[in-house]
């Protein structure tokens, strides 16, 4: 799977961490989301680049010193369709 | 068209003016309302109108159509024995639809020591109750139905309405207050009987003196006594719904509850009397830094 996605620019992003959750205040939209890990941690490694599920896998291993895990890519790519839908992550044209 | 009766209120930082087809919802409020200043040169926030739903119900059955700047298309009119809760709900209406100037929490609040207790929970939950009681035992009376949220300092802005006393609350507090600070009984309400109660005098005459929140509390009526710490998570999701203007104010109403949730402590509260309770924000309050 060669898509690439990514996310809302930064400056329409306010992030907020509370206990157990982020939240994240979408300015262009006026929504407020309340994100579970690993989400927030997903848009963070993206930064403003257009990158593919693989290559947020590489990115969040090395960030987060984790262990290589073949499921990682599978569980990103389930979060970057839901946080597609809610318009915090834009799929790129091929 | 018939001419119009209105009356003016100021009422914290809200401003409105009541307009009605029958006079006697107005000298009810009027009553009520006694030591409340009026509006600077005239000037309303909101206007309330009660009307008749059609123009035979003025005279004929008349019912009261709580109409204004903000209205529900699909609220039921009310009998004209309970005009004074229509024009209650008129300004609740106007606050809950129009108001931006602050965070809108449905709460009640008051203070001592220059700083604000605020209660909030769902219908029933005993939070107009307690701030009623609370305000005849030495507390600041600032609401009992919206706590308003400065968007600037984060403090806690008065809004002292008439207290709505509902059902068994009606009994509780007519031990407590005197009887010439009562409105009339209104039976068969949508709620149940309703009794309004103006607030303590010192509630009125300080109502533009705002305070910083110093706890917030979440309290259930009709469980066994108990505290409960909650998360922030919980906390904020559980403000955003009382809110009814959280939305509405953007990136303003999402930096003030934020820094609310940050800085005020909070815990939920079960209790099945008002001595109980009383005894519980007591020793929450006494360990406030």
């Amino acid at each position: 799977m060669t898509q690439k996605y990514r996310a809302a620019p930064q400056d329409d992003l306010i992030w907020h961490p509370l206990d157990s959750m982020t939240l994240l205040f979408h300015r262009p939209s006026g929504i407020t989301h309340m994100l579970a890990d690993p989400a927030p941690a997903i848009l963070e490694v993206m930064a403003d680049l257009p990158l593919t599920a693989a290559e947020i896998a590489v990115r969040l291993t090395a960030a987060f010193d984790l262990d290589p895990n073949p499921e990682t890519e599978t569980i990103i790519r389930a979060r970057l369709a839901e946080l597609s839908d809610l318009g915090l992550v834009a799929r790129v044209p091929v | 068209m018939q001419a119009m009766h209105q009356i003016l209120l100021k009422i914290g930082p809200a401003a409105f003016r009541i307009a009605s087809a029958w006079r006697q919802p107005l000298e009810q409020l009027e009553a009520l309302y006694r030591d409340y200043p009026a509006p600077p040169d005239g000037l309303v926030d909101f206007t309330v109108r009660l009307e008749p739903g059609k123009p035979w119900r003025r005279h004929v059955r008349p019912s009261v159509h709580i109409g204004g700047d903000f209205w529900l298309p699909d609220a039921a009119p009310l009998p004209l024995s309970q005009g004074l809760l229509a024009g209650e709900m008129g300004m609740n209406l106007q606050m809950a639809l129009g108001w931006r100037r602050h965070l809108l929490l449905h709460a009640s609040s008051v203070e001592k020591d220059g700083q604000a207790l605020v209660m909030t929970g769902l219908s029933g939950s005993g939070k107009s109750t307690l701030s009623a009681m609370l305000a005849e035992r030495g507390w600041r009376f600032m609401g009992d139905e919206f706590a308003l949220l400065s968007l600037d300092t984060g403090d806690i802005v008065p809004f002292p309405r008439l207290i709505s006393l509902k059902n068994k609350a009606i009994e509780a507090m007519q031990k407590v207050a005197p009887a010439d600070r009562f409105g009339p009984e209104m039976t068969g309400t949508p709620k149940g009987g309703i009794r309004h109660l103006v607030p303590p005098r010192t509630a009125i005459d300080r109502m533009n003196e705002s305070a910083k929140p110093a706890l917030l509390l979440f309290p259930r009526f009709g469980h066994a006594s108990a505290l409960r710490d909650m998360g922030q998570s919980e906390i904020f999701v559980r403000l955003t719904q009382a809110s009814t203007n959280y939305v509405a104010l953007g990136e303003a109403g999402f930096l003030a509850l934020v820094r609310f949730v940050e800085r005020v402590p909070a815990k939920a509260m079960d209790y099945q009397s008002i001595e109980q309770a009383e005894e519980l924000i007591e020793s929450l309050w006494s360990k406030l830094p």
